[in-house]
Order: structure tokens, then C-alpha cells, then sequence
């Protein structure tokens, strides 16, 4: 046997899908008969061969190997398990608030940053922590604290990324960005959204 | 013939309006600026620009859009030539040559027969998609549910079959991605399915934020990263013109590129990247100067440039013929044209006239603005290389999010962008391919109607799909291209002529 460790990890990815939507499927919709297709025919059909195929990758994964993943340190794990956990538990909690926290989607906001911030301790995954990081701030600041906030803060988080970059590379960046994001998308698209913090 | 001599006046008159002439205009330069950076591709783009296009008209936003992607296709091949550094997929092999003829101090005129090669296929391209599409518009017509479900599913099979990597994996990704288009409200009973109560869902998954997560974000995060290495230009331009021999080596080579890339473009799942690897291949075994290859033949440069940029323009045929996406790009246009209310598929040509000749004629337009811009411009196109990636992905970065916001007002859809982003990553790290994935989603809401008519008109009974004649001629081809992939000979080959 020479295990395939990324057709193994993709065969558990698939089969997650396909067992969670074959279930959710078959409690929800009705599935109806072949003449007549009910709203989850389709869906069992989809699911029910993205399990199979999930199953085949699963089999072939067992021998076309090796190709290894990269071995995770103890900091990613822990980092990657804690940033997870953190933004469901944030999610979930602020969900339940009253008020304006639990809207807007705050709470999914706010999860997901905490949660990005956590993950990126870990140098691994501290890339992509930091990206989706500023992308999901850029969502939380925008309605209160208006696009030109959203933008520098967005810009502010994100460029961290790069380790190559400068802080005076970065604030020419995001004050280029908002004059140009000015132009197009309020002066010449005229979208709908503050610009300025409201108070 | 005549017809389509007024049909195509028709079209340059709506394209040649000043307002059409500038987006065209504006397309070239995104794509052609895209094309030469590398990182950033027209399936990223283009889903970046998409909510900057619905404020426009339909023929207006199409017109760009369409400049995107074959503008990609022209600027790819200046920095593989001049830089070995390939803008593109698909200008991957065009280093191969043409990095090579620069050594020789050829770099104009690989430069010029890459531009001029792309031109005229180009020109042969849009020809094509002209006199085919009302022939194939006709033949769509006659289609019943049967047909159009066995071209999807041959759509789709191929388009994994030919997807870089396990022909499994590609698949299990089309069938996710039909699975993850199924969210939303179904629509003959107006049930909510997999929507989890989020409002949001109800209309689906928003189509630009999977595009723009699992292209846009998880590349920006893939290339950061990958340590880059970028040279400054050392190589002398020259002289952009091509001796009487060079003429006389490349013309064939062009002409059979041309042709590789017009059947190649068509395939679902083919594309621009396909037909360049095909014809740098073709070229090798059939040109007499086969054995120059490696060292600066022009005819390695040549075939490849006119075959992708004759694919980017043919792969527009099954979009506007039958509605069928042939690749990832292609998919987005179907999502541009859905969101300004137009249903893609063969009624276009008679309901959109405008947008379907004036597209066409556009095509050509723009094949000559490239021409311009690319030419004489190229000292500028290089210049843009030295924008350092550290102030390139924020700015995409922000354009996605604002992007994507704009399009309901609704933070939700930064948050649903953001995930996929990670997906993408994901996948990207297990080499599971997205564009399967985002080709499935598109067709599979599509597929599931046209298998409810089908089936409650035969009855229930699924034979129908082999007796019907046509129908079951696509599923015979769509199980052979599947066999011949489980043969391991061809799958080597396919894994030569895709490793780039």
C-alpha cells in the first residue's frame, strides 16, 4: 500500500459533503418518483454519487501514492483546532445577543476575524489568516465605520501578509486605493453605502 | 450569405457605437494587462469586474468582458517571451520558443509573429463564431430536454476529462459543484432547499462570490505563498518585423494553429490553454524544422499563439449557440448574462440581436485594437511588472470585497466570499481543480430542469436518453472520452501535453 495522503484528505472532504447533504436531503425534501421528481431528486442523485465517487478516490488514494501532505507542527494544529472552535463558539454566542450585535451578520464577522487572527499565530497559516482576516474586517467596519475606514483597515490587515512589505509602502497603498475605489465605485458606479463613519 | 453580410453590419454598426468602442477598448487593456501579470488570470478578473458591469447595458458589459479574455490571451505572450515568465496558462509554452528566440536577439520578431499570429486567428476565430452560430442556433432549436441533458453531461464529462490532474477528482468536483448549485429555492415547487433559513440563500449561491473565492482570494493567498521571481528586462527588443525566411516558417504554423485552436476552443472544457500545449506538440512532429525546437524556432511560437487566441475566441460558440458554458470563463459569462436578465441559449440570436452580432463584430474590433495596443506599447506592458506584488493584492483584495458587496448591498456575501476563498485553498493544496467545479454549478440547476421534463415526458422511464438518436450519441461519446481516460497510455499523454 502506498497511501496517497491528498486523495485520502480529498476523499474525507467529499464524503463530508455528500453525507451531509444526502441526510439533509432525505429529511427535508420530498424526493418523488422518476416521472415525477420531487424538490430532492436531484439532490439524492448528486450526493449520492459524490459519495461514490468520494469512495473511489478513497480506494485508488490507498495505492497511488506516496504524496505526502506537509507534516503539521503541534502550533499548527493547535492554532488551526482553536482558530476553528473560537469562530463558531463567537458566532454562536453572539447569535444569541440582543440587539444590534446579532445583526447584520456581525456575529459571522466577528467569528470569522477572531477566528483568522487565532489561526494566524501559527506561521503556516498566517497567509491566509491574515487575507481573509482583512477581506472579513473590511465587512464588520463598513456599515458603521463607512467605506473609507473599511478600505484602509481592509488594506491595514491584509498587506501584514506579505512580509516584504513597508508601513509607508502600505499607507500609500490604501490612500491610493481610496481615491481610486472613490472614483469607480461611488463617483462612476454610485453604489449605495456610507462613506464616512456614522455616528 | 447575405444574411450574414447584413447580420454583420448589423453588429459592427452596435459596435461601433463610442460608448461600445470604449469598453471594448477598456477590456483589451485590463486583459492585456492581466495577461502579463503573472498571478492574476481572466477567470479572477473577470468574476472581479462582473458588479462593475450590471450597471451597464448587457451587449456593453458582454463586449468587456469578452475583452478580457482574449485580451489575456495577447498579453500572456509578451512576458513569456521577453521575460521567460509566462503571464498565462496558456502562454506557458510560448516560453518554450519564444524566451529563447529573445537569447537569439529574435525577441522582435517572436514579439510580431506572436501579435500578428493572434491576429489573424483571431480574425478566422470570429469569422467562425459568425457563420457557425446561426447554422448551430438552428440545430439547438429542434432540441428537446433529452438532447440538452446529454450535452450537458458531455459537456461536463469532458470538461473533467481534460482538467489538469485525476480524471476522478474532476469529476467528484463537477458533481459538488451541481450539488452546491441545487441550494436555493427549487423552482417548480418553490421548496427551500439546503438554505439553513438564511435568507440570503434563497436565491442560491451567489455565483460571483464562488467564482471570485475560489479564483480571486485562494490565489492571492497561493502566491504569497510562493516566493516570485521576477527579472528585469535584459533582453533588446529589436527590430519588430520578421525576415522573408522567418515569414516563410511561420505562415504554415499559423494556419495549422489557427485550425488546432478553432476545434479545440469549441470543446467543452478546452480553452485557450489546451489548444497552445496541443499545437506546441502538433508543431513539433510536423514542422520540418522540428529538430530546431528548444532552440528558438519560430514555429514554436506561432502555432501556440495563433491556437489559443483562435480557441478563446471559437469557445464562445457553445455559449451562444446552446447556452453551455465550454470553460470557467465561459461559465462566469453565463453568470453576467443570467444576472442582467438574458437566458443564454439558442433564442439569443433572435432576441438579442445586438448582443450576439454586436459581441461578434466587437471580436474583431478588438483583435485590432490589441494589435495597437500591443505592439508598439510593449515597453510599457513590462514596465508593469515591476509593480511589486506587495501592492498588487491588496488592491484586489479590496476591488473583490467592495465588488461583491455591491452586488446586494449585503455583507453576507464579503463573509460567503471569504469562506470560499478558503475552500479554494484547500482544494488548491489537495489538487482538487475549481474550474470543474464552478462549470457544474453553473450547469446543474440547468440539468435538473431539463431532467424533470424530460423525464415526466417520457414518463418516467430513462431509456429515452439512449433512443432518442442524438441524445444517445452525445452519452456513446461522453462514455468514450470517459473509457479513454482510464486507458493509461492516452492519460500520460494528457498529463504531458497539460504539465506546463
Amino acid at each position: 500500500m502506498r497511501l496517497n495522503a491528498k486523495d485520502l484528505a480529498s476523499a474525507a472532504l467529499l464524503m463530508t459533503f455528500a453525507v451531509v447533504g444526502f441526510w439533509i436531503n432525505a429529511e427535508d425534501h420530498a424526493i418523488g418518483t422518476a416521472r415525477r421528481m420531487g424538490p430532492g431528486y436531484m439532490p439524492m442523485l448528486a450526493f449520492g454519487l459524490l459519495a461514490g465517487l468520494a469512495l473511489l478516490v478513497f480506494l485508488i488514494g490507498l495505492f497511488n501514492g506516496p504524496d505526502p501532505l506537509v507534516p503539521w507542527s503541534r502550533t499548527d494544529v493547535l492554532a488551526v483546532l482553536a482558530g476553528i472552535g473560537a469562530a463558531v463558539a463567537i458566532t454562536w454566542i453572539l447569535a444569541l445577543q440582543p440587539g444590534a450585535i446579532s445583526r447584520n451578520w456581525y456575529p459571522l464577522g466577528f467569528g470569522l476575524f477572531v477566528g483568522c487572527l487565532i489561526a494566524a499565530i501559527a506561521e503556516r497559516w498566517r497567509k491566509l489568516a491574515l487575507v481573509i482576516a482583512g477581506m472579513v474586517l473590511f465587512g464588520i467596519v463598513l456599515d458603521v465605520g463607512g467605506l473609507f475606514l473599511a478600505i484602509a483597515l481592509c488594506i491595514g490587515v491584509a498587506a501584514t501578509a506579505d512580509e516584504t512589505q513597508t508601513v509607508k509602502g502600505a499607507i500609500a497603498l490604501i490612500l491610493f486605493q481610496i481615491v481610486l475605489c472613490w472614483f469607480v465605485f461611488i463617483k462612476e458606479l454610485d453604489i449605495r453605502v456610507n462613506i464616512w463613519p456614522q455616528f | 450569405m447575405e444574411t450574414l453580410i447584413a447580420n454583420l453590419a448589423h453588429g459592427f454598426g452596435v459596435a461601433f457605437s463610442a460608448k461600445n468602442l470604449l469598453f471594448c477598448l477598456i477590456g483589451c487593456l485590463i486583459g492585456t494587462a492581466i495577461g502579463v501579470l503573472p498571478g492574476i488570470g481572466p477567470v479572477a478578473t473577470i468574476s472581479l469586474l462582473l458588479p462593475i458591469t450590471f450597471g451597464q447595458e448587457a451587449t456593453t458589459a458582454i463586449i468587456m468582458l469578452a475583452g478580457i479574455y482574449y485580451g489575456a490571451q495577447y498579453g500572456g505572450s509578451t512576458t513569456s517571451i521577453l521575460l521567460n515568465l509566462p503571464g498565462e496558462v496558456s502562454s506557458v509554452v510560448t516560453t518554450l520558443e519564444g524566451y529563447k528566440m529573445a537569447r537569439n536577439g529574435r525577441a522582435g520578431a517572436a514579439l510580431a509573429i506572436a501579435a500578428i499570429g493572434s491576429f489573424f486567428a483571431g480574425t478566422v476565430g470570429t469569422v467562425l463564431v459568425a457563420a457557425s452560430g446561426p447554422i448551430l442556433t438552428e440545430v439547438a432549436l429542434s432540441f428537446g430536454p433529452w438532447e440538452y441533458f446529454s450535452l450537458m453531461l458531455l459537456g461536463l464529462i469532458i470538461s473533467a476529462v481534460l482538467a489538469q490532474g485525476s480524471v476522478l477528482k474532476a469529476i467528484a468536483m463537477v458533481v459538488l459543484g451541481v450539488g452546491l448549485g441545487l441550494v436555493g429555492t427549487d423552482v417548480q415547487t418553490g421548496q427551500q432547499r439546503f438554505t439553513f433559513g438564511i435568507p440570503e440563500l434563497s436565491d442560491g449561491i451567489g455565483f460571483v462570490s464562488i467564482a471570485m473565492g475560489m479564483f480571486g482570494i485562494a490565489e492571492i493567498i497561493l502566491n504569497l505563498e510562493r516566493p516570485e521571481a521576477r527579472e528585469a528586462l535584459k533582453t533588446k527588443v529589436g527590430s519588430l518585423w520578421l525576415t522573408k525566411e522567418e515569414w516563410k516558417r511561420a505562415t504554415p504554423s499559423v494556419l495549422r494553429g489557427t485550425a488546432l485552436g478553432s476545434v479545440l476552443g469549441i470543446l467543452p472544457g478546452g480553452g485557450a490553454a489546451l489548444a497552445s500545449f496541443g499545437s506546441y506538440m502538433m508543431e513539433r512532429r510536423m514542422s520540418k524544422y522540428g529538430h530546431e525546437f528548444g532552440t528558438g524556432a519560430i514555429e514554436g511560437v506561432a502555432g501556440p499563439e495563433a491556437a489559443n487566441n483562435a480557441a478563446a475566441q471559437t469557445s464562445f460558440i457553445p455559449l451562444l449557440t446552446l447556452g453551455i458554458p465550454a470553460n470557467a470563463v465561459m461559465a462566469l459569462m453565463v453568470g453576467a448574462l443570467i444576472i442582467q436578465g438574458i437566458q443564454p441559449g439558442p433564442r439569443m440570436v433572435e432576441a438579442q440581436p445586438d448582443l450576439f452580432w454586436g459581441l461578434i463584430a466587437s471580436m474583431w474590433i478588438g483583435n485590432v485594437m490589441l494589435l495597437i495596443i500591443n505592439l508598439p506599447l510593449i515597453g510599457m506592458w513590462v514596465k508593469l511588472l515591476e509593480v511589486p506584488y506587495r501592492y498588487l493584492y491588496p488592491s484586489i483584495l479590496i476591488f473583490c470585497a467592495i465588488g461583491v458587496y455591491s452586488l446586494q448591498n449585503n455583507v453576507f456575501d464579503v463573509y460567503q466570499t471569504a469562506l470560499f476563498g478558503i475552500f479554494g485553498y484547500i482544494c488548491a493544496k489537495l489538487r482538487l481543480e475549481p474550474a470543474p467545479m464552478l462549470i457544474g454549478f453553473v450547469l446543474g440547476p440547468m440539468m435538473e430542469e431539463h431532467l424533470r421534463r424530460a423525464m415526466l415526458l417520457a414518463r418516467g422511464d430513462p431509456m429515452v436518453f439512449i433512443q432518442r438518436p442524438i441524445s444517445g450519441v452525445l452519452l456513446g461519446i461522453a462514455a468514450i472520452a470517459l473509457i479513454a481516460m482510464l486507458l493509461p497510455n492516452l492519460r500520460r499523454k494528457k498529463d504531458e501535453a497539460l504539465a506546463g
